[in-house]
């Protein structure tokens, strides 16, 4: 990113300070020149990581399958709860909100989806997820920035990859620029008074200019770059379009936070947001319970997204993932341990929906994985690979995916064609 | 071998092994790594009292007299009440809670997440959420205030290493008894001794499930000796069922093995998971509800013969479980881990492996005595070599703390502090993941923690008595350098907070924009 872009605002705002006037506009103008010229066209990916291990089953019930009834005698949901979607599989009731996207064909569920590492860390496996690179430790950046970094034809906003929360997660870590942002509304530092705020600003910004090379320089450059466009968006203005009413907590103030983000046209290309709370070793529930409170957190959330979107949703695709599933045999404490496979969500007019995609390995005895879990039949980075070449135009998956020749002869079909 | 230990002790009577720092220098060095940074003038002090000395004195942290906390811990109601009275307080707390959903009748779809709702209402409800403020406060009050600096860190490692979330279900008033009494008094003992108590805790029993880990088939005696109570984590009342558990749980097993001991590249199997979680059968916990305390339930033990690790455990009760410990503690795999991992906390955030061998040979020659692991480390010429120096980034609490220290701020018994930390991305023993927090760079340095901790600096610049206002700008920021940063502010540094200065006249707003600057820049964020 353009360093004379940067000097010119300091330097202009350096001279103004001293001459009393508000260098504000001088940064504005800098800037509009580098929006893209047709942002809302712009293809995004929001992922959501549903850490701790999501219960696939319980989640897109296979109530057509007699196992899972006699497998979970306390906690599987009745079949007459489940909410049908092919005769086959069920829709959770919490996730009832997700029944009219998946009608009109703009949600799929892929199931039997993991990792071919057999661990059941939760650390390893979401670690395995996130650089995209199952089995090998050593993997220091995370796929989604190895995405940015192969593709730099939008490298041109600091706001390409974003992370909701404080810290950057593994999948966004990376040689290519990317941001953590916690709270949008308060991005930035926090001085009452503009002009004292900028000056503040720039202030620091040189400070770090000095930091010389590393994490420290590259990362707060990112962030001042990023909180002069924010500002120019200024998302203390912000109302969901469409009568979208996020649900209270954080995955709802969060993916309005992308939503907002998204419409601003900052460019955002892939958010990245964490959602836990699914290790449901204890007392899971069936149809109510501690899973179905938050699935019905996540069936609102996802709703309310979709809806604040609108007609944006055309060129946005919302993707699930949880490091792995949890076993087909409820344990003693009416929860489930971890298991292998699990199922994911997209969500998106790309998406080619209303269907369960990926083969069912079946849950007796003879198809599951050391002969307890959900085999997996398909590898996650099938699925994040088609996302990738599909939808956001990704022309080679081997350096985003090391070491894996993902084939399209394997995807399962998520993305229209 | 002999020899070596006769060369470490050596080392630690003369003088820092080292040739490039300088005394002053090797005292800052050690100030910001074995302890929260330097107040102002105490990297001269402790050069002056021999930096080799003082880490000895630190490593013997009874024998340092801490009067000045031990009066300011008196303000810490938590600090009086124990598990049982922590743990009414919790049912009162959900009482308050239920009665208050009662009340409003919400049957919305969404009304069963833990909302905002009663948060700010008085009685029990509020009452406890400030005693879990106050748990969170009394370890920024403590890493600041405490002379016995090394302790504090240790404390601060040692919680992470053996992390247990608060706020899952019944460790929401088991952690302050797992903080004070199975944490703190072993933080410098023996690392057996700190894994076995950690085992036998209600908090690490409840927090990775093994107190619901039972044989298959294995009931109770009688109805007297039930688990009365289970608190899940929504806590609601349908989803506490009274069941009994009636099957293994591998979760601790795991845990114990990956984060604990072995280190997830310990070469263990699935197997041996499922062997050790046999053997932790029975390991349970007895009214949660009145607070807990540890029990081994032994209807609930698996008495089958159990082969891991080239050992077999016969039928021996709660034996098996100590004696598995007592063999993992000493195994060359949980040497290594924790050795690197103490390593990555005092030298570097991928150590040196000369470090990490003087740490492991020191463990096993001492049978795991953590003081003379840490005496291996800090007498390595590892720790002291210039590239060390300065070559972490310190970890929100860590930054907190260190800024608060050397800028002679008091905390105040308020969770305000905390709340900062928190802000700043680690909100203390709240990290669900059994991982605990990192400890390297890559984890906590990013564009939006950068400007928070930007942001932070500022609020603790408002607050600094420790700086005198000075009218000459030259002067103001070289008294800054010296107290708040040890002299390590670089040169560029210096000029842009000069600069940044020159057009302000009141002394209170320079002081103010320079000592935020100080903090919030680049230099101060290193250790």
């Amino acid at each position: 990113m353009t360093i004379s872009r940067r000097v010119f605002v300091k330097a202009g705002g350096l001279a103004l300070v001293s001459l009393g006037l508000d260098p504000l506009f001088m940064a504005r103008a800098a800037f509009a020149a580098r929006l893209p010229v047709r942002p809302s066209a712009r293809r995004v990916l929001v992922c959501l990581f549903q850490r701790g291990a999501v219960d696939g089953l319980n989640m897109i019930v296979p109530h057509g399958d007699p196992a899972y009834y006699q497998e979970r005698p306390r906690i599987a949901v009745p079949a007459s709860d489940v909410i049908d979607l092919d005769g086959h599989f069920g829709l959770h009731p919490s996730l009832a909100p997700l029944k009219e996207l998946w009608d009109n064909k703009s949600l799929a569920a892929i199931h039997a989806i993991g990792s071919p590492d057999q661990t059941r860390s939760h650390f390893d496996a979401q670690d395995y997820m996130e650089t995209g690179t199952p089995g090998v430790k050593s993997t220091a950046d995370g796929w989604a920035n190895r995405f940015c970094q192969h593709d730099r034809e939008h490298a041109d906003t600091p706001f390409r990859a974003v992370a909701f929360g404080p810290q950057l997660p593994r999948i966004l870590a990376g040689s290519a620029p990317s941001l953590a942002i916690d709270d949008l509304q308060a991005f930035g530092l926090r001085v009452p008074q503009e002009a004292a705020r900028d000056r503040l600003t720039r202030a620091f910004e040189e400070l770090y200019d000095g930091a010389g090379t590393g994490l420290l320089a590259s990362s707060s450059r990112e962030g001042f770059e990023a909180v002069q466009m924010l500002k120019r968006a200024d998302p203390t203005q912000y109302t969901p379009a469409n009568g979208a009413e996020y649900p209270p907590g954080r995955l709802g103030k969060t993916l309005l936070q992308i939503a907002q983000l998204i419409k601003s046209d900052v460019g955002v290309e892939i958010a990245f947001a964490d959602c836990s709370g699914w290790d449901t070793h204890v007392n899971q529930g069936a149809s109510d319970g501690q899973l179905s409170a938050r699935l019905r957190e996540l069936g609102f959330a996802l709703a309310a997204f979709n809806r604040d979107l609108g007609e944006r949703m055309q060129n946005v695709v919302v993707l699930t993932m949880s490091e792995f599933g949890r076993t087909i045999r409820e344990n003693g404490n009416s929860g489930t341990d971890h298991g292998h496979a699990t199922a994911m969500f997209a969500l998106g007019g790309p998406v080619n929906g209303g269907r369960v995609l990926g083969r069912w390995p079946g849950l007796s005895v003879e198809q599951r994985f050391e002969g307890r879990d959900v085999a997996v039949t398909t590898d996650f980075r099938d699925l994040f690979g088609e996302i990738l070449a599909r939808h956001l135009g990704a022309a080679d998956l081997t350096s985003v995916f090391p070491g894996y020749a993902p084939d399209a002869a394997r995807f399962v079909g998520a993305i229209r064609g | 071998m002999l020899l070596a230990m006769i060369s470490a002790v050596q080392m630690l009577t003369t003088q820092a092994p080292s040739t490039a720092l300088t005394p002053h220098d090797s005292a800052y060095h050690v100030l910001n790594r074995l302890a929260y940074g330097a107040r102002p003038g105490e990297a001269d002090s402790v050069a002056r009292f021999g930096v080799m000395k003082w880490i000895e004195r630190q490593l013997d942290a009874d024998h340092i007299p801490d009067d000045r906390l031990a009066a300011r811990e008196r303000e810490f109601k938590i600090l009086s009440y124990d598990r049982g009275d922590l743990a009414q307080r919790f049912r009162d707390a959900q009482q308050q809670r239920r009665q208050l959903q009662r009340e409003s009748g919400d049957s919305s779809p969404l009304s069963d997440r833990r909302g905002g709702q009663g948060v700010r209402a008085a009685g029990p409800m509020r009452e406890f959420r400030e005693l879990g403020g106050e748990l969170q406060e009394l370890a920024v009050v403590r890493a600041t205030l405490s002379e016995r600096q090394l302790r504090e860190v240790m404390v601060d490692f040692w919680t992470n290493h053996f992390n247990v979330f608060v706020g899952k279900g019944a460790d929401r008033f088991l952690l302050p008894s797992y903080i004070e009494e199975t944490i703190r008094p072993r933080a410098l003992g023996r690392f057996e001794d700190l894994l076995i108590a950690t085992a036998e805790s209600p908090a690490m029993m409840f927090y990775l499930d093994n107190a619901q880990s039972v044989a298959p088939g294995s009931s109770p005696p009688g109805p007297g000796m039930r688990l009365r109570r289970r608190f899940g984590r929504n806590d609601m009342p349908q989803d506490r069922q009274r069941r009994q558990p009636t099957g293994i749980n591998e979760n601790y097993a795991r845990e114990l093995l990956e984060l604990h001991t072995l280190g997830v590249d310990g070469g263990y199997t699935q197997q041996d998971i499922i062997e050790v979680a046999r053997i932790f059968t029975g390991w349970s916990i007895e009214r949660p509800d009145r607070g807990a305390d540890f029990v081994f339930h032994d209807w609930a033990h698996d008495p089958g013969t159990k082969h891991v690790f080239g050992m077999t455990f016969r039928n021996d009760g709660q034996n098996e479980g100590v004696r598995l410990l007592k063999f993992l503690a000493m195994q060359h795999a949980t040497m290594h881990h924790v050795s690197a991992k103490l390593c990555a906390r005092f030298v570097a955030d991928e150590p040196p492996d000369g470090c990490v061998d003087a740490a492991v040979a020191a463990w096993e020659r001492t049978h795991g005595d953590i003081r003379a692991v840490l005496r291996a480390i800090f007498s390595s010429p590892d720790f002291w070599a210039p590239q060390a120096v300065g070559a972490k980034v310190k970890t929100p609490f860590e930054f907190v703390v260190s800024a608060v220290r050397a800028a002679g701020i008091e905390p105040d018994s308020t969770p305000r502090l905390a709340g900062l930390v928190g802000r700043l991305g680690e909100p203390l023993y709240q990290q669900p993941a059994p991982t605990g927090y990192a400890e390297t760079e890559a984890h906590w340095v990013n564009s939006g923690a950068l400007l928070a901790r930007m942001n932070a600096a500022m609020a603790i610049a408002r607050q600094c008595t420790g700086i005198p206002m000075i009218n000459d700008h030259q002067a103001l920021v070289d008294t800054i350098n010296t107290r708040l940063l040890g002299g390590t502010m670089s040169a560029h540094t210096r000029s842009v907070i000069v600069e940044q200065l020159s057009d302000i006249n009141d002394p209170d707003q320079a002081r103010i924009m320079a000592v935020g600057l100080a903090l919030g820049g680049p230099d101060f964020q290193r250790q």
